[in-house]
């Protein structure tokens, strides 16, 4: 990673996703729920200051991928988080895990050549968690770069919280250890997304696994929301990491901090590579994304 | 000399079974010891990821036997927790039980699952709404009388889980019904806050409510004359993350309380008042799904630890069940509830 801050426009709004309130999720999902809408407000985003798009693989984003295609020439870095956990989870609540299971089997197969489709059948088939893993990982891989194209560059896979924090708990380090090593020899950095920051980073530690070279996301904002066991232990793992690899997200708290001071907050923390912010209007594209280029150029200079 | 830890065993590695088993096994006190499935392609994935960390993998209950275990998690569906549930009394698999929401298909099974509690055991059933900092926040209010005299509420529970979806009829029933599956949580909240109420019956609609099979309504109340009404929903539009709550009305104002905060207007003092999970001390030593979930499982294996009483326990919880029956016997029904 080179020494420039990451201020990537994330995809929450595009979702109707607010931690703060489901209501107000539910009024603005309506709106930004358009793939050419949400394009447009992605593109808004990187001219006022945005270098790249964080979005969860769904259908709704994949559309959102194909409208920047579009109406874009230029490249685009991309971290894509997976799986969509939401979509997953809907799946199970209506099939049962197993049910899960098999459907997602179903369309690795069927979207793949005839060799993924022998590499995934020799996956199921053995049940090599590993081998597992790489299958669901070339799927989705394979997955965004049909929509992005050419142009668009993945330049991390962010694992989704709750499979990180789940095999946090469970103690799965081959996951974590698989997880690296199939991404590395891709040339893609590999992204974990969590909200036990603290708890992450000593685990990796136990493991030997090298956070100089891995992408971290998990929230930090002034009001401690999501920064769990606490906003303090939090900060303090942050200040104590040898490479600046943190994404931070929930910067506003969903909404409960206002910008000035919440990025103000931001650009005092150490070691942090940059930020996601989510955006639901082109006002909202400028202002978010001009005040944090400048946030954090002011903090550059002043150092 | 290292603490002895408390060996438990979960049932079900569907989605709650993995989260329990998740957070467990993050726990210091914990030794997440085996896990149970009767779906083979669960079973033989769950052995090749959990075989190196000395976790038993079994595809029947009756293999937790000679595990030595003190907990036992049941996270199936709720058709099959009195069976599994009674196994494990009667075979003396574990001591202490935790069981997901709701406790049974039925009161008369709750009932019986109640009546087999060991003594000096943990019992406890998963309702974690209880564990939400607003909605213990709404309690706390009530408990300090902020609201004068309550007087009646309305409550909600809502998803769009079944939207859209032609075999939802089939699915929801599967998973227990609307009341089972999503509005237990509110029914149990309102029992909390509120105590025991009746369900009101009557063959007008428009008072009894209806019951169908992604959605229900009824109407309670209470001796002292406080009423309720509830409203429960798996296909509402644009409820992508399931969402509940209550409005409350007392002789001095109003409470607001859902999953993300809880407001209060104090008529009395011409104001109002509203804390957002950020304001409530929000965070846990170890997030998965959602911060309750923690609370609840380090209550249940607290409650272990000193010898003391969980809560919602068997017999808190199994008012849930009498009254989502009597809310069916109300309809006539012969739904799946």
């Amino acid at each position: 990673m080179n020494d420039q801050e990451l201020l990537l426009v994330g995809d929450n709004p595009f979702h109707g996703i607010s931690h703060l309130s489901q209501e107000r999720a539910r009024a603005r999902g309506e709106g930004a729920g358009s793939p050419e809408k949400a394009a447009e407000l992605v593109l808004a985003s990187l001219q006022n200051g945005a270098n790249g798009f964080a979005f969860s693989v769904s259908e709704l984003t994949l559309s959102i991928l194909r409208s920047i295609r579009k109406q874009n020439s230029g490249s685009l870095d991309l971290y894509p988080m997976v799986p969509y956990a939401f979509e997953y989870v809907r799946i199970a609540t209506q099939t049962g895990t197993p049910g899960l299971a098999r459907k997602l089997a179903k369309q690795i197969v069927l979207s793949g050549g005839p060799r993924a489709i022998a590499t995934g059948a020799r996956a199921v088939l053995t049940m090599n968690p590993s081998s597992l893993l790489s299958t669901y990982l070339t799927y989705e891989i394979s997955r965004v770069k049909s929509s992005a194209g050419k142009r668009m560059n993945i330049v991390s896979l962010v694992l989704n919280e709750v499979m990180t924090d789940l095999a946090l708990g469970l103690n799965l380090d081959w996951l974590f250890k698989s997880y690296v090593k199939f991404l590395s020899r891709r040339k893609i950095i590999p992204g974990f997304n969590t909200r036990n920051f603290p708890f992450f980073v000593q685990k990796f530690k136990e493991w030997n696994i090298d956070t100089r070279d891995i992408l971290i996301a998990t929230p930090f904002n002034r009001a401690g929301f999501q920064m769990n066991p606490s906003k303090l232990e939090c900060e303090k793992t942050l200040a104590d990491l040898a490479n600046p690899t943190v994404l931070a997200i929930s910067i506003l708290a969903a909404g409960y901090l206002r910008p000035p001071a919440a990025f103000e907050y931001l650009t005092e923390l150490p070691n942090l590579k940059g930020i996601v912010a989510g955006v639901s209007t082109e006002q909202q594209a400028r202002t978010t994304f001009t005040l944090l280029e400048k946030s954090f150029r002011t903090a550059k200079e002043s150092v | 000399m290292g603490m002895e830890r408390i060996r438990v065993g979960v049932v079900g590695l569907g989605k709650m079974g993995l989260l329990h088993a998740g957070i467990l096994n993050f726990m210091p006190a914990v030794r997440l010891t085996a896990l149970c499935d009767k779906s083979g392609l669960m079973v033989r994935l769950a052995r090749k990821v959990f075989s190196r960390a000395g976790i038993n993998v079994v595809n029947d209950l009756e293999k937790f036997a000679g595990l030595d275990l003190d907990a036992v998690y049941v996270t199936t569906p709720i058709f099959s927790h009195s069976f599994i549930a009674r196994s494990v009394y009667k075979n003396d698999l574990a001591r202490h039980l935790f069981v997901e929401k709701t406790l049974a298909p039925s009161y008369a099974e709750a009932e019986e699952l109640c009546s087999l509690v060991p003594k000096e055991s943990v019992n406890m059933v998963g309702y974690m709404k209880r564990f939400s900092v607003t909605f213990g926040k709404a309690k706390d209010l009530l408990a300090q009388h902020a609201l004068g005299e309550v007087s009646s509420f309305k409550a909600y529970a809502y998803s769009s889980d079944f939207m859209g979806d032609n075999k939802s009829s089939r699915t929801s029933g599967a998973r227990g019904g609307p009341l089972r599956d999503l509005g237990c949580h509110v029914i149990d909240l309102a029992l909390w806050f509120f105590g025991d109420f009746n369900v009101v019956s009557s063959a007008d609609e428009a008072v009894a409510g209806t019951l169908a099979e992604n959605s229900a309504s009824f109407r309670v109340q209470r001796s002292d004359g406080l009423e309720g009404e509830f409203d429960v929903s798996q296909c509402k539009k644009d409820y992508r993350m399931p969402e509940i709550g209550l409005a409350i009305r007392g002789s001095n104002g109003t409470i607001e309380v859902n999953d993300d905060r809880v407001r209060i207007e104090e008529s009395d003092k011409g104001k109002s008042t509203t804390w957002y999970r950020h304001d409530l001390n929000d965070n846990v030593d170890f997030w998965l799904g959602e911060t309750e979930y923690f609370r609840e499982d380090q209550h249940f294996i607290d409650s272990i630890l000193r010898h003391g009483n969980s809560e919602p326990s068997f017999l808190t919880a199994a008012k849930v069940d009498s009254v989502i029956d009597k809310v069916r016997q109300a309809h006539g029904s012969g739904l799946n509830e």
